[in-house]
């Protein structure tokens, strides 16, 4: 493990790294996801507003919601115009936030050699990953 | 449709922008108002309001990072407690009956009261204990060419880390970025400096929040009108906000904020115990 000076030179690697990336990165996913959200609000209301409204009524009464589709119909469905599938997209771009700023860190503190905290990072990325599947699995 | 999409933008919109005002985030105010006005099932409220937590989180968080507010380092140590919390809660969020999720709510929106008229201070310590010293947590409050740059320490990790596992679990569970309970951990418990403290639980918020919302969208929890609309919303009002608050008179709202926190408690208590 480093000591003294050469410590300090990787951490102030590590953090102008964090400090310059990290904001770029998030806000590109930020924008990415609003814009996909806006384009399928707008093809919701115009493509399918019945829809929309029988659906804001069922949850209103409780009644189950729809369990996850698989990635390859929402895909699919996105790409014919259907808002609600651009919705459910550009949710999970959103979530795709805190994934992508935690594997950019992650990558950081490995060139740097830093394994305390790639430790760290790993750990916070898999229960991310873990949390996705205990979602999936119920 | 017009009408109820326009009703959730405006809730929204309102609930960012009032969630930034007040420092506590959108998820404090969006959830209760999602319960009550529109008369959606707690749990549906809670999704859309983690996944509006995350963007908002993402965005405010972006100039603390660049100006050097964030200690970085000191997120990364937490967000392992605040994860592990996070998707623990949100996992039982599926179970918890609503009646329990809204007297928790109310809890929560008592702590919040609580902590906007008691602000802690800055009670900053020159050296780090041994622990935070060998996880390099220490840090510098950045200078503005007038001030100049002070250094601070950082003490109390495994009580800061206790924290954040509630801190955690209350989001997972509630749907909120409980940045309270996390100002409050860094703060008191780990004696960093206030506004680094708010800095790095912005920060902290997104991937606390985050693990809470896959949880939520992989289950087919989140759902597609209610979520999409509350986060284009919440996100907006908190910029919004963000841009209001150099000019706005903090002092005096605050206590229009803890009357509505309280006023919100009450009525989501009343709503579990009278089974509305």
């Amino acid at each position: 493990m480093a000591t003294g000076p050469e410590l300090q030179s990787i951490q102030d690697e590590e953090t102008r790294l964090l400090r310059v990336w990290t904001p770029m990165i998030l806000r590109t996913i930020l924008i990415a996801a609003v814009t996909v959200l806006i384009i399928g609000l707008v093809q919701s209301t115009f493509g399918s507003p019945g829809h929309y409204v029988r659906r804001f009524h069922e949850l209103q009464r409780g009644i189950d919601l729809r369990r996850p589709r698989d990635f390859g119909p929402l895909v699919g469905d996105a790409l014919g115009g259907d808002g609600h599938s651009i919705m459910t997209i550009g949710l999970m771009l959103l979530t795709m936030v805190p994934i992508a700023r935690v594997t950019f860190t992650l990558l950081v503190f490995l060139r740097e050699k830093d394994y305390p905290y790639v430790a760290m990072t790993g750990y916070v990325l898999v229960a991310l990953i873990l949390g996705a599947a205990l979602g999936r699995i119920g | 449709m017009l009408t109820i999409l326009g009703g959730l933008l405006l809730l929204s919109v309102g609930a960012g922008f009032v969630g930034s005002i007040s420092g506590l985030g959108g998820g404090v105010f969006i959830v209760p108002a999602l319960v009550v006005v529109s008369h959606l099932p707690i749990q549906v409220a809670i999704a859309a309001s983690l996944i509006s937590v995350v963007a908002t989180s993402a965005g405010a968080s972006v100039a603390f990072v660049r100006d050097g507010w964030t200690n970085l380092r000191v997120a990364i140590v937490l967000e392992c407690a605040t994860v592990t919390g996070a998707i623990s809660g949100a996992y039982c969020a599926g179970i918890v009956p609503a009646r329990v999720l809204e007297l928790l709510f109310a809890a929560i929106m008592l702590q919040s009261a609580y902590f906007s008229l008691h602000k802690p201070g800055d009670d900053i310590v020159p050296n780090s204990d041994p622990l935070a010293e060998r996880l390099r947590l220490a840090g510098d409050l950045p200078g503005d060419g007038v001030q100049p740059v002070i250094p601070y320490g950082v003490v109390n990790v495994p009580g800061g880390a206790a924290l954040m596992v509630v801190a955690g679990l209350m989001s997972g569970l509630l749907g909120i970025g409980s940045g309270a309970l996390k100002v409050m951990a860094m703060d008191y418990i780990m004696h960093l400096p206030l506004k680094v403290s708010s800095a790095t639980s912005n920060f902290m918020i997104g991937v606390t929040a985050g693990a809470g919302a896959l949880v939520f969208l992989f289950r087919g929890d989140v759902s597609t009108v209610i979520a999409g609309p509350v986060a284009l919303g919440v996100t907006a009002g908190a910029l919004m906000g963000s841009r209001v608050l150099p000019y706005a008179n903090v002092q005096a709202l605050r206590i229009v904020f803890v009357i509505i926190m309280v006023l919100i408690a009450a009525e989501m208590s009343w709503r579990a115990l009278a089974g509305l």
